[in-house]
């Protein structure tokens, strides 16, 4: 199994300069991530204490991560042309190329929650507000631990982000009925309501683009592909890689 | 904004006088009547990999070989326009040919170490200039070879036949040959065509490392090789520059049909 956060496997290329090229666009990813986690920690602390100027900056620094995915994906680009990368090197080139994508659109997820605090205040019921604030944390462990296990190539806590998600899901779901009963005691609030239908589809959506993380990061390890798998076989292949 | 990667690679307008090595002003060159270059105007950047492709017979070799004035060894030749090297056009008939050429050096396709041992091949160049102490001598062989990144391959056999090297030792034998008489310019023609893939390797990681100190110009046929290697290519078609740019533009965005053509294989 290729060790992605191990710098000797990225340092080994007879070209040094190759092995710089891998390493700086390895890090440039992590920078980015880091990046997307202080949006999220940002837009969440804004939303909880409805803090319209920290939302304002969420929403101006988003330019920032559109940015970053461009550049990246430029020097990805580049990589391909100038080195024809092979083996695990394509595919540390391929899977950055669209973690980025991955990471742009989490991006803009996180700028529709700083809108929703821009334009509105909080008036659903308390059990609806804390339903919405312990999904919120759920998804920003998933989020802390998908950087992490890509920073440190950590097979294992990919699997626990897979479980973790699909109970992401299920509070989505009883969210998701909370909201209809809401919406038949106070329909005259109906674009309010609407406003929130995209705040917990945002916060979902985030979870679910940690989970392609996840994918193309075991696909970088053992060039496994785990899209449009069922649990099961998820597992399964993760397990294998593990023993590998 | 992040700036997220690095590039310390100025874009060829924005060259310097003192970033540039060599300056070719309108250079045509003809053999006979045949005209081989027609009208090269193109700037060589100082301590970089330039590198120049196009198809056989497009004149790349005639270029370099312009460069330190080989082609006056073809009577036929003959050549207008300028090529300046440190503020001289060394076309010029006053021009030191023998001097011209320790500062410009050149290693070819095939490497032609003399049948003489690994010392007195890179010694060779040296002795012809001038007598120096053997002391002396001893230790700009060491230094050269230590260039080459060859030193430790051979120091303890160095007045073995060079013939004993594999190929992409003699290769590096030859550079060191050259880099003994410490020229400013190294004009590599194909230098890693009769190489196998690794030996390609630690030649083109020699070159990276000896750009530090020496403008490099190579001719190569190996796109990829062009590609990973060079700062900036310059494609010939028919004696006429077609595309000069930073290689990463030219193999990701090229301006002429002519070089995406080229460089994607679509030559017919």
């Amino acid at each position: 199994m290729v060790n992605f956060s191990d710098n000797s496997r990225l340092n080994s290329h007879i070209s040094r300069t190759f092995n710089r090229e891998l390493e700086d666009l390895r890090n440039a990813v992590l920078v980015m991530g880091g990046e997307i986690e202080v949006q999220f920690q940002d837009a969440l602390e804004a939303l909880l204490h409805h803090d319209v100027k920290l939302a304002e900056k969420v929403m101006l620094n988003d330019v920032k991560i559109n940015a970053m995915e461009v550049e990246i994906d430029q020097e990805c680009l580049r990589i391909l042309a100038t080195r024809n990368p092979t083996a695990s090197d394509l595919r540390l080139v391929i899977t950055v190329s669209k973690m980025v994508i991955e990471l742009e659109r989490m991006g803009d997820e996180i700028e529709k929650i700083a809108q929703f605090v821009n334009s509105a205040e909080f008036v659903y019921s308390d059990q609806l507000k804390l339903g919405i604030t312990h999904m919120a944390q759920d998804v920003q462990t998933i989020l802390r631990d998908t950087f992490n296990a890509f920073a440190r190539q950590d097979l294992k806590t990919t699997m626990n982000i897979f479980a973790q998600e699909r109970k992401v899901d299920e509070k989505y779901n009883e969210l998701r009925l909370q909201l209809e009963q809401e919406i038949q005691q106070h329909v005259e609030h109906i674009h309010y309501w609407l406003d929130v239908n995209t705040l917990i589809r945002s916060f979902e959506r985030i979870a679910d683009r940690c989970i392609n993380l996840c994918e193309y990061l075991v696909y970088l390890a053992g060039g496994k592909d785990l899209r449009h798998n069922s649990d099961k076989k998820i597992q399964k292949k993760i397990q294998a890689l593990l023993k590998s | 904004m992040v700036k997220l990667f690095k590039s310390t690679r100025p874009a060829l307008k924005k060259l310097g006088a003192e970033e540039i090595a060599v300056e070719i002003s309108e250079l045509s060159v003809y053999y006979g009547k045949k005209i081989v270059l027609d009208n090269i105007s193109m700037v060589i950047p100082k301590h970089r990999i330039t590198s120049l492709i196009g198809q056989s017979g497009c004149g790349k070799t005639t270029l370099i070989s312009s460069m330190n004035r080989m082609n006056d060894l073809n009577k036929n030749h003959r050549c207008t326009g300028s090529v300046i090297i440190d503020g001289q056009n060394i076309h010029n008939k006053k021009v030191n040919v023998a001097k011209l050429r320790t500062q410009v050096g050149m290693v070819f396709q095939t490497p032609n170490p003399f049948p003489m041992s690994i010392y007195d091949n890179v010694a060779f160049g040296l002795r012809l200039q001038k007598e120096i102490p053997r002391r002396q001598l001893d230790e700009a062989v060491e230094r050269a070879l230590k260039s080459a990144v060859l030193w430790d391959e051979v120091k303890d056999q160095l007045f073995a036949s060079a013939a004993i090297l594999s190929g992409g030792q003699q290769q590096r034998l030859m550079i060191a040959r050259a880099l003994a008489l410490k020229p400013k310019i190294l004009l590599l023609d194909e230098p890693t065509s009769a190489l196998d893939p690794l030996a390609t390797l630690h030649i083109e990681e020699l070159m990276q490392s000896l750009k530090k100190t020496t403008t490099i110009v190579m001719i190569t046929h190996n796109m990829q090789q062009a590609a990973r290697l060079s700062d900036y290519t310059a494609f010939f078609h028919q004696g006429e520059l077609v595309e000069y740019a930073d290689s990463d533009k030219l193999f990701t965005q090229p301006k002429h049909k002519q070089t995406e053509d080229y460089i994607t294989g679509r030559y017919g």
